[in-house]
């Protein structure tokens, strides 16, 4: 009895699944989304071939060994956080807008396996794309700039990649199942984007690289491997560590996993420049780590919230 | 031994902030029946019905679907029963065959069980030739259809129909009452929502009628006109006016009485035959009668008289 109630669970989830699925493939704004991000990987590689040939005297094309990687750990910040909320913001709303909830949650099927079921096609949905899109650059980079390096590592960028989305996705989600409105879901994910965008800023111009940076949505803190000792900061490169750049930093854990990577503040003074000191450093081991327990802890807690919310759920017009 | 009850609520109620939508509903109906749940818009059917589909929590009593309790989200009870919402709204992406084959497989159907039951729903409910065209495209009343046809899908013991013929015209609203005969052929319990009374009369042969979140009567249809009192009405039309019949029909204990110019309305407040009574008060009041008619008493005044004009508007 017990093994068939798991069946019978088992295939109510994968019909849910079904059903988001269809929805997802067919949705115009996801389809229009994707259609812009392949339009915008599209010019990233014929940028420099087209500049080459347009220049006077004509330049040879180069071979670029980290246009794979340099792709990957670009795609960071507005492009995530579209690419998420175009993916969840009406995943449940738009069925209570459209009415198409009540037939929904009328079938044998419980509201938490609705809900996990939109769950894991959003997730679904996401990975697929970015595997599509990263195999595209892939793909693109070595026929155009030559044979890619470190192309060991590029799942663990899709995996960042699709987890740093599933971020501003389950803020989106969130904002839509309790307001149960699609626009207001965009819209206050878009403004919260915006905020912690703005705060991040202000927090990294005055304080520099805070504690409080790690543990925020967004770009986090930036850390550099060069020294923090004056405003020259001795000529490392400075990397994004927040739950934005999860991709570069899953991908540089395997790579440099003990690189060293300094946290920057600056010291305010009665009189003349501020100075840069070191306020922390860590690996890029323990940095990746973090950002992705921090990127995990957000999409779960939110995805709780949301998940409560849709249980309380009552339908009372329709 | 199966339970002979498909539903039955004690002192069910739900409250939206202050407003009691459904006011301690005991209701019972019996299975293989065709129940209908009548009453004006507003009077809290449709608030009952998403209880019993699990859409809305009980604010109190309690409530059993086909024997089995439904408190908070129980797909269990959901696997047996077939609901149409009022105005049904469907994913516009999705075909109708897409749609039915996808609630299918959340009703745990196998491939075989939904070829064999879909292509047989889309003839049933006259969809043959759309069922592959997007519901985007579907007109209001063949979405009706295929709202039925979802009802159906898994061959439950009870469909619950909210308002089935809403917003369709008078053709629409035929076949579906023909559909709902051949839903119950098959020996399927209908739970059947309307505020038309014809509709219900044509269909059903049990009835609860609910105002206002009351419930007013429940039994069998025939039963209403012999347990609820509707008044009935005698028009009277004299040759020509005369002032002291209308003074002396008011002298009547059975009526209230009304002119206007040569008609005199009498609403009588008893069952019993009072016309020779009436005549003669006004034949001594000096009254010529051309015309008396009985008028009212039926299935439609017994309705009336349960939910009050205002109901109907």
């Amino acid at each position: 009895m017990a093994q068939k109630n798991r069946a019978g669970t088992l295939a109510a989830f994968l019909a849910v699944l079904y059903y988001e699925f269809l929805w997802n493939i067919r949705k115009k704004k996801i389809i229009a989304i994707f259609i812009i991000i392949f339009a915008i990987a599209t010019v990233q590689l014929a940028f420099a071939p087209i500049a080459d040939a347009v220049a006077n005297p004509p330049q040879t094309l180069q071979a670029n060994p980290t246009f794979t990687f340099d792709g990957i750990a670009a795609l960071t910040g507005i492009f995530l956080f579209l690419v998420g909320v175009a993916t969840t913001m009406n995943t449940v709303s738009g069925e209570f807008e459209s009415g198409t909830i009540v037939p929904l949650l009328t079938k044998p099927v419980s509201k938490t396996l609705v809900f996990a079921g939109k769950v894991v096609a959003a997730v679904t949905t996401l990975l697929a794309a970015y595997a599509f899109l990263v195999a595209y650059i892939t793909v693109g980079g070595t026929l155009i700039y030559g044979p890619q390096d470190n192309l060991n590592v590029v799942p663990l960028g899709i995996l960042g990649l699709t987890i740093g989305s599933m971020v501003w996705a389950s803020i989106a989600l969130t904002l839509g199942t309790l307001s149960k409105n699609s626009v207001l879901a965009a819209l206050g994910s878009f403004g919260f984007y915006i905020g912690i965008t703005i705060a991040g800023a202000l927090i990294g111009s005055f304080l520099g690289a805070s504690t409080i940076l790690f543990y925020a949505p967004g770009m986090g803190a930036s850390g550099t491997t060069g020294a923090c000792a004056g405003l020259e900061r001795g000529g490392g490169q400075t990397f994004s560590t927040g739950t934005d750049g999860l991709a570069s930093m899953l991908m540089r854990w395997v790579l440099n996993p003990g690189q060293v990577l300094n946290f920057c503040g600056f010291q305010f003074r009665a009189s003349g420049a501020p100075t840069t000191t070191l306020l922390s450093s860590d690996t890029f081991a323990n940095v990746a780590f973090r950002d992705l327990w921090v990127s995990l802890v957000y999409v779960a807690g939110l995805l709780l919230l949301s998940w409560f919310a849709f249980r309380r759920s009552q339908i009372a017009e329709s | 031994m199966p339970d002979e009850r498909a539903i039955e609520t004690h002192d069910l109620s739900k409250k939206y902030g202050d407003r009691l939508a459904v006011d301690r509903l005991n209701l019972t109906v019996a299975s293989k029946q065709v129940h209908g749940f009548l009453g004006p818009n507003g009077a809290g059917k449709s608030t009952t019905i998403k209880m019993m589909v699990g859409l809305l929590r009980p604010t109190s009593g309690s409530l059993s679907i086909l024997g089995q309790g439904v408190r908070g989200d129980n797909p269990k009870v959901r696997r047996k029963l077939g609901y149409m919402p009022e105005l049904p709204r469907f994913p516009k992406h999705l075909s109708g065959e897409e749609l039915l084959d996808v609630y299918g497989r959340m009703y745990g159907m196998s491939k075989t069980e939904r070829k064999g039951r879909i292509p047989e729903l889309i003839k049933m409910v006259g969809l043959e030739g759309r069922g592959k065209d997007r519901i985007g495209k579907y007109s209001k009343g063949m979405q009706q259809r295929i709202g039925i046809a979802q009802a159906l899908i898994s061959d439950p013991e009870l469909v619950i129909l909210d308002e089935p013929s809403i917003g369709l015209d008078p053709v629409g609203m035929v076949e579906v009452r023909n559909m709902v005969k051949d839903i119950v052929k098959s020996g399927t319990t209908v739970f059947f929502s309307s505020h038309l009374l014809a509709e219900v009369q044509q269909v059903c042969d049990h009835v609860t009628v609910i105002h206002l979140g009351v419930m007013r009567y429940s039994g069998t249809l025939d039963g209403i006109s012999s347990n609820v009192f509707a008044r009935r009405r005698i028009v009277i039309e004299l040759e020509k006016p005369v002032d002291s019949v209308l003074a002396s029909l008011k002298t009547l204990k059975f009526a209230t009485a009304e002119a206007n110019m040569n008609t005199y309305t009498l609403h009588l407040d008893t069952r019993e035959d009072v016309r020779a009574e009436i005549s003669r008060a006004v034949t001594g009041a000096g009254g010529v009668i051309v015309r008396m008619q009985e008028e009212g008493g039926g299935l439609e005044d017994a309705f009336l008289s349960l939910v009050g004009k205002e109901g109907m508007a």
